[in-house]
């Protein structure tokens, strides 16, 4: 099986400070990756390349067999590579539905075929009932749904989530790990996903790569990584 | 921040169905009794009405700009001027086809020409909206410095006179639009296309997608939208939009001057529809028609002093009403219309 997304060498210096170190990474279709790493590992900056937000300063990204290394955002976006930010980015004076009707022109569907997507996605990510409020009237989790509804109303193949949890409840966070999981099943996603909080990714059951001073310290399985003595040394402090 | 929520929820994008029923309803109404209007006022009114008139579409102009993409253009009034003198020089020259179709035309075309010319090179290098502000504003002086420089043309402080167009219909004849009733019957109905068309425009996936621009740009780009070609196309239309204009103002005022291009004049039009509502065609189009003339009335009994009020006036409407007329009508509406739409 050929991945979906693959980086070769793939490497950003910001002056001194080396934040991804010839990182090569390959997740494969309708797979789920959790990337780890302590702060200042690199997760963002390699999510922003694979985006388009950040040029790399050496290496490639292949996105199923296409080199889309140079290509701007926009374009990236219409291949399929859906990117949620850290800070849920919404359209805060819009209504969740217009959000999503946006997100859903941008992929050029048809009018009647988008409202059917709208009123799906709504569906998936719990947001049914609260279709006609405004993205600023919604809860800190919400919005981070919302931006997730975004991304598939968008058609979004490959989705790069950037702490997708983060000001969640717990049982908001579980439903979030129910909703990647079902994205891969049923409808064959990928999803790349930044987290900290460490019982979000055991429930996941996904396979981790742990970044650590811009370089890929370990993959494995969430039980080989939690086993691993260099991964508690970098948590820890002492690497 | 809950203030400008409110205010923004009555603009292009808003869920709540009695707003947008009451808006067309209203202009309907507007339109009708300005219809009605030469049976019970004709004189100086008729004759001066059609020019607030083409005032107002400037100011459309400028809501679709600044309402919906969220930029403001010091640069209508230079469209508006170079629309008229388009006008005049066509008029001027003649020709076998009426020249004042091929005028209003020509004054489109130029119109929408530039603007999305300068706009593509602007959005295509990713200037932010501060430095459109002062690249319009440029815009502005450029077009009352060329009018005045290039005299030979334009008949620089002199200005340049424009005759009235006639209409013509082939083998069917003509209608001389040389009396002032005429001209109002052919710009009104003019206006109210033009505000229904816009309108139906900005509804759809056109005015959604400035929306988002206005909003959040680096999202939507994220979304796989190419924002530089849709503010592209925003400013020519806005462009074209304010130049079709200034044409018809220029053939019905029979004259145009390098100062109706002018910085002043811009900012003027910034001040009607700040005071209309700046997310409202209809609020930016009756604004222009209103303050317009307020400000003939204003001048006429207080030659020193009108000028304070509207500057009064613009000050309160930014600092207190910052959707403008059309924001306050819409929350008064919206509160009657109950909670949002379920």
């Amino acid at each position: 099986m050929t991945p979906l997304i693959r980086t070769e060498g793939l490497t950003k210096r910001f002056r001194g400070l080396l934040a991804n170190d010839s990182i090569d990474f390959a997740v494969e279709t309708g797979t789920v990756r959790c990337v780890i790493g302590p702060n200042g590992a690199g997760k963002t900056t390699l999510i922003a390349m694979i985006s388009g937000h950040l040029a790399p300063t050496a290496g490639r990204i292949w996105f199923e067999d296409q080199n889309v290394t140079d290509l701007p955002v926009a374009r990236r976006a219409r291949l399929g590579i859906g990117r949620k930010f850290q800070t849920p980015t919404v359209f805060d004076n819009l209504t969740a539905y217009e959000n999503l009707e946006l997100a859903a022109l941008g992929a050029g569907r048809a009018a009647a075929a988008r409202s059917h997507r709208i009123a799906e996605v709504l569906e998936l990510v719990r947001l049914s009932d609260q279709a006609w409020q405004t993205a600023a009237a919604l809860s800190h989790g919400q919005r981070q749904w919302l931006e997730i509804g975004m991304l598939l109303a968008n058609d979004a193949r490959l989705l790069l989530l950037d702490e997708p949890t983060a000001g969640m409840t717990a049982e908001e966070t579980h439903a979030t790990g129910e909703l990647v999981r079902e994205l891969a099943q049923r409808l064959n996603l990928t999803t790349i996903i930044i987290e900290h909080d460490i019982n979000f990714i055991r429930d996941l059951q996904a396979p981790v790569t742990v970044l650590h001073l811009g370089r890929v310290l370990v993959e494995g399985s969430f039980e080989e990584i939690a086993r691993n003595d260099q991964v508690r040394d970098v948590y820890l402090g002492n690497a | 921040m809950s203030d400008q929520a409110a205010t923004t929820r009555m603009g292009p994008s808003s869920p709540h169905a009695l707003v947008w029923l009451s808006e067309p309803v209203l202009a309907l109404v507007v339109f009708v009794l300005l219809a009605l209007l030469p049976i019970f006022l004709p004189g100086y009114v008729i004759y001066i009405l059609p020019q607030y008139m083409l005032f107002g579409l400037m100011a459309m102009s400028l809501v679709l700009m600044w309402g919906f993409a969220g930029m403001v253009s010091f640069g209508q009034a230079a469209f508006f001027a170079l629309g008229a003198y388009t006008m005049g020089l066509v008029m001027k020259a003649g020709g076998p086809i009426n020249p004042g179709y091929i005028g209003l035309l020509l004054a489109a075309l130029v119109g929408g020409g530039i603007a999305g010319l300068v706009g593509y090179f602007l959005f295509s290098a990713g200037v932010r909206p501060t430095y459109f502000v002062l690249v319009t504003l440029a815009l502005s002086i450029m077009m009352e410095q060329i009018a005045v420089s290039q005299s030979q043309i334009t008949g620089g402080w002199n200005g340049m006179y424009i005759d009235r167009l006639s209409l013509t219909f082939g083998r069917f004849g003509a209608v001389s639009l040389y009396d002032d009733a005429p001209m109002y019957w052919f710009v009104l109905p003019i206006m109210a296309a033009i505000y229904f068309g816009l309108r139906a425009l900005v509804r759809g996936r056109f005015g959604k997608v400035l929306a988002g621009i206005r909003e959040n740009e680096d999202r939507l780009i994220s979304l796989g939208f190419r924002t530089p070609l849709w503010k592209t196309a925003a400013f020519a239309l806005s462009g074209a939009l304010a130049c079709f204009a200034g044409a018809l103002y220029g053939t019905h005022a029979s004259f145009v001057a390098p100062s109706l291009g002018g910085v002043l004049f811009s900012t003027e039009v910034v001040v009607w529809v700040a005071i209309g509502g700046r997310q409202s065609l209809l609020g930016g189009l009756l604004a222009g028609i209103g303050v317009a003339s307020l400000s003939n009335f204003l001048s006429a009994i207080t030659p020193q002093y009108w000028q304070l009020v509207l500057g009064v006036l613009f000050v309160v409407t930014v600092l207190f009403f910052r959707g403008g007329i059309a924001g306050v009508l819409g929350r008064l509406v919206e509160r009657h219309a109950g909670g949002p739409r379920a």
